[in-house]
């Protein structure tokens, strides 16, 4: 046999040891063998647990289900503010080439993308950076993309595309595209600012909010919680099947006291007016704002501001193009709400206030006579009445209010500014004035003010500029001087003096535009109440003599100044007219008034109008007001109808 | 040479007996426990390779499967063929195994293919005939390898033996190393040592030869990059060599494999998931699943009881691999069968031990599991070869 020759002896060297070597190494080898099997249960009894859950985690995806925000009706129940579906275009890092590794497919698919959605690279790049911190996540780069061009063609390359989904989202529709733009305001990304913001914990990066009017100031109701799905998904990121479902809850809707059509008429008549006004040899009129409030509650029932713009250029995204022109100077302010943000002198509208305190203060009466010779002189100066040289003769406060006369309020500013106390400031902030009014919508300017001695101290730059002198008061008598007011503020304050009557007080509103918060059944979450505010105190006799002056304003009686504007006009209206000095601008016309005024019905509606560098109050801005009021009681537009068939 | 004691490799040339026992004696001479312990290793790699291949063709569940039982039937061939052959005779070849050998690894070099691996070449293919030629080698170079060190046996005080036996194996390790497969050739360094050591080299010899080995892989990791700007690993093999100690630091592309993988075998706990319901590699979390990762399907789907098994089935085998080493009648058989117990403790220690995350991933196949029919047909073989050496032994024994 083979095995013979060393069967007897093996040679000495590898006889001796060579069993114990091979023991050694199968000890050895059973030494590694133990390793693995204390690593493989150190690994599955040990933090088996931890694995588990790092399992679930794996394969299991929370995708976002988004709430659809609220909708937005206004007093009728009508549409305003919709959603509708949308297709969003997002990154999914994680499925991604990694452009350090595979830099080529990863550039390719960048630039072949950028093309595709029509954004620049550099903004792609930047998305993808930001996105990649969170490679599970996806983040979206283009929203409300075309259908039939950008996802057709990425469903049917979507080799091409690794990483980049389609997904489902909501955005805001507006049926009435650009009307009441100011009052809604717009939607948008959460901006890095307001993630820090306690009103928005718990919100992402990504998410939408309300950027301005009642979106943003009713954000939280409209907003919605967003759901979650589970979703079970292959290693490519293909879901396989839905594990947990925990539906959106959607916003819920928001009822605005606004009157669409009111609404409608409301923008339109300003147009209107500023044709008028260029009819009138007013060019520069480009601008101006209504405001329509329920005197019984104050209730916003129309906001209008022009120009304006359409909210839906931030559905999907505003191009920064755009924005810019919007901010340019040449596009006269469209983002700005004219209604709150607006800073006009008051004009000859400030007349009845004026009156109002001073008959309070006792410094004149009803039947006090005042002649108007055209000119009011006090010390070293002259000041003019509208009729200069002319004069509107003997005057009482009636005719005075009705007819305008300045050389009348002169006399009363000159008496008011030796009263104790600055008597005709604290009245007129009675009425609101020189404070923000507190409506429910965002922005409203800090920048109104009633002059007077403090202020002066505080901002003449001068040491003769820091003293309130007789003139001051004079000037802030017929509303100019350094008067600065909003359109709302007029409207607030011309409300006390329409829904004061012998059964309840002048009531000075805080003026809102959110009526109810409704849930989507219908159920009403929350009703908005009217609120007022204290401070002002005209006995309602006074206020009564007033409202008869303002009644004259559009009568016959006293040769008011309005009496063209609302000639034929079946319903009672009181108003008066304004036309502002703002140096170096154009004079603004204005007007403020309200109806039904026949002195027995409540009044329902306050409308002030102001149309920028539109010149005559009464020539521009009432027939503003009486379209919004022919809008309000159901006239045909006559007035208009006229004066275009002219 | 010892006039008295003539070496094997003298006696077998001198006579050609092809069987030198009858059929029962045959029977006898098997090692049961070997041959039980490997079909128990393959049945178990068949039930594991269905359920980490049974999704990816839908309609065809049993592709992989179907493939692999081509090589299961040609393996078992060849393992009953060399377990009655007399495993002497290869040491005769010696030179034309060894030549042989070399010439496929050359002919892969040149010709080969690299399937998936883009810019690789380990395959030869021929048809649908396809070899991985370093499987094979890996087996033709223990038997050369065996025979120079039984010739060598009266040289073991001498270096330059030792200088001569690292030459011999470094040079088809070299050629392996080109492929790139860095793992088998890692293997060859362990088959070196380790029949080195079962021959009886001396301890300083020993200490020398891990010194140079030490000092060749600073020279090619350190020295070389820095002074010459080039390096003998490529980036992505240092890369993979080292994530395994970090894998989170790449998370998505090279540790990607390595998290999902512990994952895997982790969330399989004590008892597993239950067999074909492992999420993690059904949802195709873990790549390359079925061939290098099959551990983390045996993990995820039968828990440690599962790991545990097969571990303990491995040992079964080694053990029988290294008893053999020990009753082997002559150094010959004994070196080759420390040399085939070498390769599979160390290709399952490193292919396990990257799959729970203790090694670096080096790619190779899990011995007797993984899908790969050059694979399994080789290690089929070597059980052939182990049969051989037991049942002349025994045999041996008997007379």
């Amino acid at each position: 046999m083979i095995l013979e020759p060393v069967k007897k002896k093996r040679p000495v060297e590898d006889d001796s040891f060579v069993g114990v070597r091979v023991g050694v190494l199968l000890l050895v080898a059973f030494f590694l063998f133990g390793v693995l099997a204390f690593r493989l249960w150190y690994l599955q009894i040990l933090s088996g647990d931890s694995y588990t859950a790092e399992a679930m985690v794996n394969r299991e995806r929370q995708v976002v289900v988004e709430a659809p925000r609220g909708v937005i009706y206004d007093r009728n129940g009508e549409v305003l503010v919709d959603n509708r579906a949308g297709l969003t275009v997002s990154l999914l890092p994680m499925d991604m080439p990694d452009p350090k590794e595979e830099p080529q497919k990863f550039y390719e698919e960048m630039v072949a993308l950028a093309e595709l959605l029509d954004v620049p690279l550099a903004d792609l790049l930047d998305d993808y950076e930001r996105a990649k911190n969170d490679p599970w996540v996806t983040r979206a780069v283009a929203e409300d993309v075309p259908e039939e061009t950008v996802v057709a063609h990425l469903k049917e390359n979507s080799e091409e595309f690794p990483g980049v989904m389609v997904e489902k989202t909501y955005l805001r529709e507006y049926p009435n595209r650009a009307l009441a733009a100011h009052v809604l305001g717009y939607v948008n990304e959460i901006s890095g600012e307001d993630l820090d913001k306690e009103e928005f914990t718990g919100l992402k990066a990504g998410v939408h909010i309300g950027k301005d009017g009642v979106e943003r100031v009713y954000d939280s109701y409209l907003r919605g919680t967003d759901g979650s799905k589970k979703v079970q998904v292959n290693a490519a990121g293909k879901p396989i099947e839905t594990t947990a479902d925990i539906p959106a809850e959607p916003g819920y809707n928001l009822v605005l006291t606004i009157d669409a059509k009111l609404q409608k008429s409301a923008e339109e008549a300003i147009q209107e007016g500023i044709r008028r006004a260029h009819g009138d040899g007013y060019t520069s009129a480009a601008g101006g704002a209504v405001v329509a409030l329920d005197p019984r509650n104050g209730e916003i029932l129309a906001m209008a501001s022009y120009p304006n713009y359409d909210p839906s250029l931030w559905v999907g995204g505003m191009d920064p193009r755009i924005y810019r022109e919007l901010n340019e100077p040449e596009a006269n302010s469209p983002l700005v709400n004219r209604a709150l943000n607006g800073l006009y002198p008051a004009g000859s509208t400030f007349k009845p206030f004026v009156a109002s305190v001073a008959l309070q203060a006792g410094v004149v009466t009803p039947d006090t006579i005042i002649d108007c010779g055209g000119t009011h002189k006090f010390g070293a100066q002259t000041w003019k009445d509208w009729t200069y040289p002319h004069g509107h003769g003997s005057m009482n406060l009636l005719s005075a209010i009705a007819q305008s006369c300045d050389v009348y309020f002169y006399r009363l500013g000159e008496m008011l500014y030796y009263e104790k106390g600055a008597v005709l400031q604290d009245g007129l902030r009675g009425f609101g004035f020189g404070q923000p009014t507190d409506v429910d919508l965002p922005g409203e300017t800090q920048g109104s003010r009633v002059p007077d001695k403090d202020w002066k101290r505080k901002t003449g730059k001068t040491s003769g500029d820091q003293i309130w002198k007789t003139g001051d008061e004079i000037n802030l008598a017929i509303g100019q001087g350094d008067l600065l007011v909003t359109p709302l503020q007029l409207a607030v304050a011309l409300s006390a003096i329409a829904n004061d009557s012998p059964l309840h007080s002048a009531t000075v509103w805080v003026p809102h535009v959110a009526l109810q918060i409704t849930d989507s059944s219908g159920r009403i979450i929350r009703q908005f109440k009217p609120e007022s505010r204290s401070g002002l105190e005209i006995d309602s006799e006074y206020l009564s003599k007033v409202r008869r002056g303002m009644r004259y304003v559009t009568t016959g009686n006293e040769l008011g100044t309005a009496v063209d504007a609302f000639w034929g006009f079946p319903v009672a209206v009181a108003g008066k007219t304004g036309t502002a000095e703002k140096k170096p601008d154009d004079d603004y016309a204005l007007f403020i008034g309200y109806a039904p005024a026949d002195g027995n019905s409540e009044p329902e509606i306050v409308v002030v109008a102001i149309i920028e560098e539109g010149g005559h109050g009464s020539a521009v801005a009432a027939p503003v007001v009486r379209y919004v009021m022919e809008t309000y009681f159901d006239q045909e537009h006559a007035y208009m109808n006229i004066r275009t068939s002219e | 040479m010892n006039q008295t004691t003539p070496s094997v490799l003298q006696v077998a040339r001198e006579r050609r007996q092809p069987l030198g026992f009858s059929v029962g004696a045959y029977l006898r001479g098997m090692d049961w426990i070997l041959l039980a312990a490997t079909l128990a290793l393959v049945t178990y790699g068949f039930f594991m390779l269905y359920s980490a291949t049974h999704l990816s063709f839908p309609d065809n569940p049993f592709y992989y499967v179907r493939s692999q039982a081509i090589g299961l039937i040609i393996g078992l061939v060849f393992l009953i063929s060399l377990s009655v052959a007399n495993y002497k005779w290869f040491a005769r070849w010696q030179m034309y195994i060894y030549g042989g050998g070399i010439i496929l690894l050359i002919l892969t070099l040149v010709v080969g293919t690299g399937g998936e691996d883009v810019g690789a070449n380990r395959w030869l293919e021929y048809g649908s005939f396809r070899l991985q030629t370093a499987e094979l080698v890996k087996f033709m170079l223990i038997l050369a390898f065996g025979a120079v060190l039984t010739e060598g046996v009266e040289l073991r005080g001498r270096f330059r033996f030792i200088v001569m036996c690292v030459i011999y194996m470094l040079i088809p390790g070299i050629l392996i190393y080109l492929q790139p497969d860095l793992g088998t050739a890692l293997v060859l360094a362990a088959v070196l040592v380790v029949m080195l050591v079962v021959w009886g080299i001396r301890l300083p010899h020993l200490g020398m030869v891990a010194g140079a080995a030490l000092a060749a892989a600073v020279l090619a990791l350190r020295v070389l990059p820095t002074v010459f700007g080039t390096s003998l690993l490529k980036d992505y093999q240092i890369r993979r060599l080292t994530l395994f100690l970090d894998p989170e630091k790449e998370p998505l592309h090279g540790g990607y494999q390595l998290i999902q993988s512990k994952i895997a075998v982790g969330s399989g706990m004590f008892s597993g998931k239950g067999y074909l319901q492992g999420a993690q590699h059904n949802l195709h979390f873990v790549p390359e699943r079925h061939t290098d990762f099959i551990f983390a399907v045996i993990g995820e789907e039968l828990g440690f009881l599962g790991g545990a098994l097969l571990i303990g089935l491995f040992a079964i085998v080694v053990w029988r691999a290294f008893r053999i080493a020990r009753m082997s009648r002559d150094i010959y058989g004994t070196l080759i069968a420390a040399g085939v117990a070498a390769v599979l403790v160390f290709q399952v220690f490193l292919n396990i031990g990257m799959t729970i995350g203790i090694m670096p991933v080096t790619g190779l196949p899990l011995p007797f599991i993984s899908f790969g029919s050059s694979s399994l047909v080789v290690f089929l073989m070597a059980v052939g070869l182990l049969e051989s050496i037991h049942v002349h032994s025994v045999a041996g024994e008997a007379k």
